[in-house]
């Protein structure tokens, strides 16, 4: 994906070689009482064409944040800084934060759409379900009918029967129901980019995994580029084909899917891979992160994480770590990411049991 | 063995769901809790998982006595707990010491504690009702300590704060403090880590499963997470039990369950539950429908039917009963009885291959 020579230099590891998105010294910053509360520090970031990347943090870790910048949807008195590119296939490229109102909102819903958690509060509950497929359509001078008629096939793509559907109130569908006319929705006005922010949390699991499930064909059918943002590791790990993961409003590591969770160079990757009650590791080896994350108007100097880092030195309290290359299009913001391996070890059999067989015997032990 | 702490027998919880105001007949009834039996020893876990409408929470809720079942009973160390409550027949155990013995811990921390009170006023309160004995100074040396106890050092720090002062982690923490000391016997712990991030859930589990330890108390954990049913019932040496649509399809001890799940619907759970694994193939949910039918119009038969992929003819006709596979693994499915009639019968087969538009009626899809 990245550039074909690994390079210690930093700035050319988030790098990809067809970006959709570019986020370059994405910055947000909040004046408050308390002192200047920076919510986004120093963001670079590509979205590769076609890909499903994940974004993963705890909660207060500036992940919806992020989204927001990449659509400069930054709420007042929040200030961003910096800059996103938007490059569509066959016209110019779009400098987002130049935008005026009414490009924006054009961007917003033609070119790179959102879904946030929470279904029922992005419905009107008022409005039937149709209503909104074709005000949505009529606000951006798209022809309803044709309009409707994708959106029964995206309703229909995912698992639900159109008719229905558009025929109903919000409060009459599930919870489950409700999040996916509203990735219908999002979707009705064909935009290359989907941006999600935790959209399935307050599902059941099954219900989570089935529209990851779903997620994953659209993308095919549709040729989608996906953001998924979210503090479940784990459910975003099935889906993704990278992961970025954010600490304390940077962001911290970014690899291929298997590579992160087979080798995460950065120990808070690393303990929050084992953090996970996972239903295949030994019990005895889940263990809960030490310590907590910092107050956004008091972030540590140097690298942020050190008050919680098992490995960290004098060097960590003074100087902020770059990024660097782990492998290839693999990279970390971590001065002792070569230590991390040893200081954190994973939950032992996870990989490699999990590998070996395909999954089908479970870790032997137990209690 | 001794008496079960709480002994549910052919629990059945019935609601009638509101009616219009011009419509007349006979109500539409829900069944959340459909006969189920289910005994809850001393220091016990007892983890029920499901998809949300399946009744797991109204189950917990029967048994903690929140909830007045409409048939079956209801048992606290052999006291009938409705009878104590209507004071009917010899009551041995006094209602109000079986509802103080059996707490609850909410999903949502936030809204369980009163935003106008200070941690110190939102802890005392319980004491000041059970143990007006104490003096202030005890009452706040018991808050102190406990808090102390779940990591909330130093306590008079937290004790002087607001709720909205306070982390997601913490406010759980601080509602089971308020539920332990009351000196319970079972906590019902409904979601009680869901809000939290996955980061921290582990700990919430960890601390739990330590107070356990200390206070002898009982768990009833209800979640839709089947990892995280097995973490908190597995290292307590507790039970899962799975619910689907009111009744309670398989039930065992917890490993055995993660292990050798029976029901096809412990499977669907289990493929539900992440677990990082790099090179799983992502298949779709092994079920014909993603979505849960209407509880006020179950399927006949087996209620799993009309989305279990193993469904065959009989499974429409007949709701099995449960079966004993080993000492305390039960489970409710024909596969496991060699010689039923399912294996002879025809499987069953969707009209369209769509999962959206099954075989049946719209009913199949509502809410739940």
């Amino acid at each position: 994906m990245s550039s074909q020579t690994p390079t210690t230099h930093g700035d050319e590891l988030y790098l990809t070689d067809d970006p959709i998105i570019e986020m370059r010294d994405a910055e947000v910053v909040f004046e408050m009482d308390r002192g200047v509360s920076r919510v986004l520090d120093n963001v670079n970031l590509d979205v590769e064409r076609g890909e499903i990347l994940g974004i993963v943090g705890e909660s207060g870790s500036g992940k919806s944040m992020l989204a927001s910048a990449m659509l400069d949807a930054v709420v007042d008195p929040g200030v961003l800084s910096g800059s996103v590119t938007y490059r569509p296939e066959g016209r110019d490229p779009v400098d987002v934060l130049e935008l005026d109102k009414r490009e924006l909102k054009r961007l917003r819903w033609e070119d790179i759409s959102m879904v946030f958690q929470g279904a029922m509060s992005s419905f009107n509950p008022t409005m039937g379900v149709r209503e909104h497929f074709v005000e949505t359509l009529e606000a951006h001078d798209a022809d309803v009918d044709v309009g409707l008629s994708r959106a029964r096939e995206l309703l229909a793509d995912l698992y639900l029967e159109p008719d229905r559907v558009l025929g109903s109130y919000p409060h009459e569908l599930s919870g489950g129901m409700q999040q996916r006319a509203l990735i219908a929705l999002s979707l009705v006005l064909e935009p290359d980019v989907l941006v999600m922010d935790e959209p399935t949390a307050a599902l059941d699991l099954l219900m989570q995994r089935s529209i990851l499930n779903l997620l994953e064909k659209l993308r095919d059918k549709y040729d989608l580029t996906m953001v998924f943002i979210t503090h479940d590791l784990p459910l975003v790990a099935e889906l993704a084909d990278r992961l970025a993961v954010m600490y304390a409003f940077e962001l911290v590591e970014i690899g291929p899917t298997a590579e992160i969770l087979e080798s995460a160079a950065h120990p808070y990757t690393r303990a929050l891979l084992n953090a996970t009650p996972n239903i295949e590791a030994d019990l005895s080896e889940m263990r809960a992160i030490e310590g907590s994350a910092p107050d956004p108007v008091d972030v540590p100097a140097g690298c942020s994480y050190h008050p919680r880092c098992p490995i960290a030195t004098d060097n960590c309290i003074d100087v902020d770590p770059e990024y660097r290359s782990v492998s290839g299009d693999h990279g970390v913001a971590c001065h002792h990411y070569e230590e991390a391996a040893d200081a954190v070890p994973f939950a032992g059999e996870r990989i490699n049991e999990a590998s070996a067989d395909g999954g089908a015997t479970i870790g032997k032990g137990g209690d | 063995m001794s008496e079960p702490l709480i002994s549910l027998e052919d629990v059945e919880v019935h609601f009638e769901a509101s009616q219009g105001l011009f419509e007349f007949g006979a109500p539409d009834v829900v069944r959340a809790v459909d006969g189920i039996s289910l005994d809850i020893e001393e220091r016990d876990v007892v983890a029920l998982v499901g998809e949300s409408g399946c009744g797991k929470t109204t189950l917990g809720k029967t048994a903690i006595g929140l909830q007045r079942p409409t048939a079956g009973s209801v048992r606290y160390r052999g006291q009938d707990v409705w009878d104590a409550k209507d004071d009917v027949g010899d009551v041995e155990i006094p209602h109000e010491e079986i509802r103080r013995s059996l707490q609850i811990i909410h999903q949502d921390p936030g809204s369980a504690l009163n935003p106008n009170r200070r941690i110190r006023k939102i802890l005392e309160a319980p004491l000041k009702k059970w143990q007006p004995q104490l003096s202030a100074g005890d009452r706040r040396r018991e808050v102190y300590g406990m808090l102390e106890r779940v990591g909330m050092a130093p306590a008079d720090d937290y004790a002087s704060r607001y709720p909205h002062q306070l982390s997601g982690g913490e406010k759980q923490r601080v509602a089971l403090v308020r539920s332990l000391l009351m000196d319970p016997d079972l906590i019902l712990a409904d979601e009680a880590i869901s809000a939290l991030d996955v980061s921290l859930r582990v700990e919430m589990m960890d601390l739990m499963l330590d107070l356990q330890e200390q206070f002898d108390t009982s768990f009833v954990f209800v979640s839709h997470d089947l990892s995280n049913a097995r973490y908190l019932a597995a290292h307590s040496g507790g039970k899962i039990g799975v619910m689907y649509l009111g009744q309670l399809v398989e039930v065992g001890p917890a490993e055995e369950i993660i292990r050798n799940p029976k029901h096809p619907y412990t499977k669907v759970l289990k493929w539900a539950t992440p677990d990082l694994r790099v090179d799983k193939e992502s298949e779709g949910p092994p079920v014909r429908k993603v979505d849960i039918p209407d509880p006020e119009n179950p399927p006949a038969g087996c209620r799993f039917h009309t989305r279990c992929p193993e469904a065959r003819e009989a499974c429409t006709r007949e709701n099995p009963s449960k079966i004993t596979i080993s000492p305390g693994h039960e489970v409710a499915c024909f596969l496991e009885v060699d010689d039923h009639e399912y294996w002879e019968s025809p499987e069953l087969v969707d009209n369209d291959d769509d999962r959206s538009t099954g075989d049946t009626t719209a009913a199949e899809f509502s809410a739940d």
